[in-house]
């Protein structure tokens, strides 16, 4: 199985051009980035993808040993980058792709020339002094509550989620397509990403890092935006008048102008 | 027209003007900002939850949500409702004025801006509590039937197996993880009465659910007694044949079926459609027993007497029996499944029986977990290095 079909791995903009790699978070696909790529496609080689199990990746190659840590995902990411030769990539990753792109920058910091972490957070459950912004029980309430919402995803209509190459009409008749995943697949998906503590990972990276931060974030809160700012050495913060948790969707020009001055400097 | 017919009410005779049919809308109806701000909700929603206007007017809608409810809108209602322009049927969880929770579906479009108007969010709120109680019944259910097959297999597999100086047994059974029904695969291992022999079987029944279970138990129980009268492995597959016809009950079921003495470590085994035992011995490579073999029972095929066959287990030597779970996949042929079997055993070959075993399973099995696997290591100790 190749690496690119097992991710959905689409690549855009100039061959040449220096490779900037976007990750998606939990909950949709490579779309949550169609607003802000076409912005970078003038000079940059753009390379995006979907983590196996969202999106168009090969839901048959999800492994659940393999994912039942975000190191996977991680060495997925490297996958891809070994596949197409990246070399000094400006990785892109949204909500969890943030932390995922910090395991993989620490594991081949040769690879990384420049992180961009939109909305991130090294770990969501409150701990002691450091606060997440969640409890245990807020967890298992969201991978409740994802028991309700995939109640709609019937056994009849799983043959048309698992992705007909053949009738593709199907897959957009869909409501709600773009964060169309297996349930089981999505369900582990939320558990390890709302349970990981990745805190201890910041320290060993030290490829130059842009942290993009909402205003009223619910999810990764500006605490947590400035504690990332800290445990990564020479960091930028950046705070966005965007609102909520997906600037890359609300506020795709303020993203871009971001990211742009952050490169250009 | 029919002269006659009373002409339909005027509908602006009905007292419904827009405002009344904003305010007490049958659901809870709001406008919010593109950026998530409510900028007007109605009546019905204030009663429903408790929280008035004033306190709404201006708040993020996100807010109201349970915290699970919070993470869900932000990762999936929000970039919806982005990328469509609508979302629809989200069932998320509002907190009312008094903390209580409202089980809503939830469904917005976007209006986007125009002639000087700004861009809005309209939202519905449909009370979903009954729907959702009984939602959680079907969950339970779901999960109650799966739990009772799970316990209906595991004690169907009840027993304890043989142990001693002279053998060990280890068994790795693991159910496929995809779908609810739970799949006939058994094994099994016991002293044969009188003599210094143990049975050792392994078998697979057509199907999946709580009757191919059953079925399992039925077969199992019926080879225990067989067993038990001293037949041998040909003939106790001949009764077994015999017993699937007279009761109806397990046809195509696949075995494989070994007895081994363990003074002499002498073995006769037989297998009714079944992937051949493997056999590791020291100093060897290992090998599978390809005697012995027929069809499965009851195959409606041939009357004749089965075969049997027989080797001999040397000290320090194993005996593996399996299901084609351990090395039958849908993306390559069976041979290349024995094949890695057999390479497997023969990288472990140095392990502890139970290490051998799980190391064996760990390198072969498929991760996805589509097929019950069932697998029985026979091991005779001795023999040094083994």
């Amino acid at each position: 199985m190749s690496v690119l079909v097992r991710n959905n791995v689409m690549v855009e903009g100039q061959p040449w051009g220096r490779p900037m790699v976007f990750a998606h978070g939990f909950g949709c696909d490579q779309n949550m980035w169609r607003h802000v790529w076409p912005a970078f496609a003038d000079s940059y080689r753009i390379v995006l993808f979907d983590h196996v199990g969202a999106g168009g990746s090969d839901i048959g190659a999800f492994d659940r040993e393999r994912y039942s840590t975000l190191a996977g995902y991680a060495g997925d990411v490297l996958d891809i980058c070994r596949e197409l030769g990246l070399e000094d990539v400006v990785f892109v990753g949204h909500s969890v792709s943030a932390m995922i792109g910090v395991l993989a920058a620490a594991d081949e910091p040769e690879r990384f020339g420049s992180l961009v972490l939109v909305g991130p957070s090294p770990r969501y459950i409150d701990d002691e002094d450091y606060v997440g912004g969640f409890t245990p029980q807020d967890i298992e309430g969201l991978l409740d509550s994802m028991d309700s919402n995939y109640l709609g995803w019937s056994s009849a209509m799983a043959p048309v989620i698992m992705g007909n190459a053949d009738r593709p009409e199907l897959g957009r008749e869909l409501t709600n397509s773009f964060c169309r995943a297996d349930p089981e697949i999505a369900r582990q998906f939320a558990r390890v990403t709302f349970t990981s503590d990745n805190r201890a990972d910041l320290a060993r990276v030290h490829t130059p890092a842009l942290i993009l931060q909402c205003a009223e974030d619910p999810i990764a809160p500006e605490a947590v935006g400035r504690y990332v700012e800290r445990a990564l050495p020479g960091s930028t913060f950046v705070q966005l008048e965007a609102t909520g948790h997906c600037p890359n969707l609300s506020a795709p020009d303020e993203t871009v102008a971001a990211i742009r001055a952050f490169l250009g400097a | 027209m029919a002269p006659d017919a009373a002409p339909p009410p005027d509908p602006d005779l009905l007292g419904e003007s827009a405002q009344d049919l904003y305010e007490n809308a049958p659901c809870g109806y709001l406008a919010c900002s593109p950026e998530g701000l409510i900028l007007r909700v109605n009546r019905t929603f204030e009663s429903w939850t408790g929280h008035d206007r004033e306190t709404l007017v201006g708040r993020p809608f996100h807010s109201l949500l349970t915290p699970a409810g919070q993470i869900y809108h932000e990762t999936h209602y929000a970039p919806l409702l982005q990328m469509q322009g609508a979302v629809r049927e989200i069932a998320l969880e509002i907190v009312r004025a008094d903390g209580s929770r409202l089980p809503a579906l939830v469904n917005s479009v976007r209006q986007p801006e125009r002639e000087g108007r700004p861009a809005i969010v309209r939202t519905t709120i449909f009370d979903a509590t009954d729907r959702r109680r009984y939602e959680q019944e079907l969950l339970g259910a779901r999960r109650r039937q799966q739990d009772i097959a799970l316990e209906l297999q595991r004690s169907l597999l009840s027993g304890a197996l043989p142990e001693g100086d002279a053998l060990q047994v280890a068994v790795v059974y693991e159910p496929a993880v995809t779908g609810l029904e739970v799949g006939g695969d058994w094994y099994d291992a016991f002293r044969l009465p009188g003599e210094k022999a143990v049975a050792l079987v392994v078998g697979d029944v057509v199907g999946r659910g709580v009757t191919a279970a059953a079925t399992m138990g039925q077969l199992r129980s019926a080879t225990r007694a067989l067993a038990g009268t001293g037949l041998g492995p040909a003939a106790l597959l001949d009764a077994l044949d015999e017993f699937v016809a007279r009761h109806d009950v397990g046809r195509m079921t696949t075995v494989a079926y070994a007895e081994l003495r363990l003074d002499t470590g002498a073995v006769r085994y037989a297998c009714a459609g079944h992937p051949p035992p493997a056999l590791l011995q020291p100093g060897r490579e290992p090998e599978l027993l390809w005697e012995g073999r027929s069809v499965p029972l009851d195959a409606g095929v041939g009357t004749g007497a089965r075969p049997e066959a027989g080797t001999h287990l040397l000290p320090g030597g194993s005996l593996l029996l399996y299901t084609d779970g351990l090395v039958e996949r849908r993306s390559r042929p069976l041979g290349v499944g024995l094949d890695e079997l057999l390479a497997e055993l023969a990288a472990q070959r140095d392990n502890l029986p139970a290490d051998l075993l799980s190391g064996v399973v760990g390198a072969l099995e498929d991760d996805r977990h589509v097929d019950d696997l069932c697998v029985l290591l026979a091991h005779r100790p001795g023999g040094g290095a083994g």
